[in-house]
């Protein structure tokens, strides 16, 4: 009689040696009070960085308190990782230290530069995708992950306006990027779908040319759609457009943390959490449960 | 379609776009202020042969994107910092004022928490008939930012300060809590502040001096207001000076019918100041 060979379980595949934390929300202040009166069940919580850097005072005592009871993970806007500024090393060891407080799982920013000449606009610039960029942003993530101590993990940004120069189309310039630097992938699918708009490109090229194996983290969000174009402003529900990029990036094997944004007109906690969770309920109907 | 250029090297397109999209005079101004960045677009006319036109939108509706969200995004940066002072403008007026302060104020920091701490002085340095005032209030207003993010350790513990011996007194400083900040206005500013959170419509007010003393507790920010004769003593104090020699120079300052005051309300003055954590330890003067 042969041995009875019991299926294991299923576990998600921890993705670049980071674990998968299921589903989560973004951190938010109008949120502080709830978190911390209710502590409701969540997943993880993303972290804005860049808010609990140059303070010592409540933010901080904040985020150590989440810290004891949630899994974090860190998100910033200003590492500037295209810039041609040098780059801001001691942002990163800020990083670094902020990462060792409060145990957070992994640090990502975005693929572009926020300024140039000492000055930051705080917004996400897009980058030339040419050669020359390509050489210079893969030789600055290297020197970021050297010193935060762990391997950075980039965004796809939304974008509004394309340089005529470019030479490669974003999906091929996020994946050279991620695989001559070792970095993950921070795939956000809101600005995949703002992007095509912008651009006139199919989303689901952009899911078929990355190296999904290096995504550790997905975000989603809504988005306002102009007509014309659309804004990455955000708001509201996911949008269908955006669950459905989630649920073709899951068939293709991008099974990663998730992660709801939500910055306009922010609801209770309760509805953010309820909405993120549809990833789930979507990851169990395509299961057949 | 004009001919592409040259893609210009990474720092110099860097620079025109930032350049073209922190403009104050707009996109097509900045095109042309940006001119000599040698980027190949002197007019916006020629913008396409650095920006490609999007599928229904042109180039410089593209750049303009960027251009708007950089004010818009600093504008409600401003905007977080300073309510009271944007309800005594009215909307329209504050985001004048927030764009003149983000172009004379670029930011250069990574962080955003620290942008609006020069709006005092900006508002200071105008002429309009609200500025003295809104500068003040502005003044409160990010005293209250700089209490959030200062540290507010534990008040003073009342064994330390029973552990005191009656002749040591004199000689006792008091350490003040780093989230603590004393000012001193030309104006009500307190009041109006007030008024303000309770969702009144308060106005302009008319000049009268006053006193507040802005501190943290835990995750709750508080707003003293102080008399003219504590508000000397209390900044006397977090200055270092020992008891005995702050009560001697408030002695030597003050008028008799003051001096009566200051006696008959110093330990009221001492127990509101210990018991809302203004101080944090105390040390004896050699």
């Amino acid at each position: 009689m042969a041995a009875r060979v019991e299926t294991p379980r299923r576990t998600p595949a921890p993705r670049f040696g980071l674990p998968n934390l299921g589903v989560g929300v973004g951190l938010r202040t109008t949120h502080y009070e709830h978190l911390l009166s209710e502590w409701p069940e969540v997943a993880w919580l993303e972290v804005l960085s860049d808010n609990y850097l140059h303070t010592r005072g409540r933010p901080l005592e904040i985020l150590d308190r989440l810290a004891e009871r949630y899994p974090l993970a860190m998100h910033g806007v200003s590492l500037n990782i295209g810039s041609t500024d040098p780059l801001d090393l001691e942002y990163v060891r800020e990083l670094r230290a902020l990462r060792e407080r409060i145990g957070a799982r992994w640090v990502s920013d975005h693929l572009c530069f926020t300024g140039v000449s000492g000055r930051n606009t705080h917004d996400l610039l897009p980058l030339p995708l040419t050669e020359e960029a390509l050489r210079h942003v893969v030789r600055r993530v290297k020197a970021v992950a050297d010193v935060l101590g762990e391997r950075l993990v980039l965004e796809n940004p939304s974008t509004y306006l394309e340089f005529a120069g470019s030479a490669l189309p974003e999906w091929e310039f996020l994946t050279a990027v991620a695989v001559e630097a070792d970095a993950g992938i921070l795939l956000d699918l809101n600005n995949v779908i703002v992007s095509a708009k912008n651009h006139g490109f199919d989303p689901e090229t952009y899911l078929r040319a990355l190296p999904l194996e290096r995504v550790v983290q997905m975000h989603v969000a809504g988005h306002t759609d102009h007509g014309t174009h659309a804004i990455d402003t955000h708001i509201g529900p996911v949008p269908d457009a955006v669950w459905s990029l989630y649920d073709r990036a899951r068939e293709l094997g991008a099974d990663a943390s998730v992660l709801l944004e939500w910055d306009a007109e922010i609801p209770a906690f309760e509805v953010v959490h309820r909405d993120a969770l549809r990833a789930e309920a979507r990851v169990a109907r395509a299961a057949g449960f | 379609m004009s001919k592409p250029a040259a893609m210009p090297e990474l720092e110099r397109a860097q620079t025109w776009l930032l350049s073209v999209t922190t403009d104050p005079a707009g996109v097509s101004a900045g095109i042309r202020h940006a001119a000599s960045l040698g980027v190949g677009v002197l007019e916006a006319s020629e913008l396409e042969r650095l920006v490609t036109p999007g599928p229904r939108l042109t180039a410089l509706e593209r750049v303009a994107i960027y251009h708007e969200g950089y004010f818009a995004r600093l504008v409600e940066c401003l905007l977080d910092d300073y309510p009271a002072v944007a309800h005594l403008l009215g909307a329209d007026a504050f985001e004048r004022l927030a764009r003149e302060y983000i172009t004379a104020t670029p930011s250069r920091s990574p962080s955003l928490n620290a942008y609006g701490r020069a709006m005092p002085d900006f508002l200071r340095a105008r002429s309009e008939p609200w500025s003295a005032f809104a500068a003040e209030l502005a003044e409160l207003e990010w005293a209250l930012v700089e209490s959030i993010h200062s540290e507010a350790p534990s008040p003073l513990a009342p064994a330390a300060l029973s552990a005191v011996r009656a002749d040591d007194w004199p000689h006792v400083r008091f350490a003040p809590s780093p989230a603590l900040r004393l000012l001193a206005f030309r104006y009500p500013v307190n009041p109006f502040y007030q008024a303000f959170r309770s969702g009144a419509e308060p106005v302009l007010p008319p000049p009268e001096p006053s006193h507040v003393a802005v501190h943290r507790e835990g995750m709750t920010l508080f707003r003293h207001d102080l008399t003219p004769l504590a508000a000397r003593l209390l900044t006397t104090l977090t200055r270092g000076t020992p008891l005995g020699a702050a009560l001697a120079t408030l002695e030597r300052d003050s008028s008799p019918s003051e001096l009566a005051l200051v006696q008959s309300h110093l330990s009221d003055w001492f127990g509101t100041w210990l018991s809302a954590g203004f101080f944090t330890a105390l040390t004896l003067s050699p």
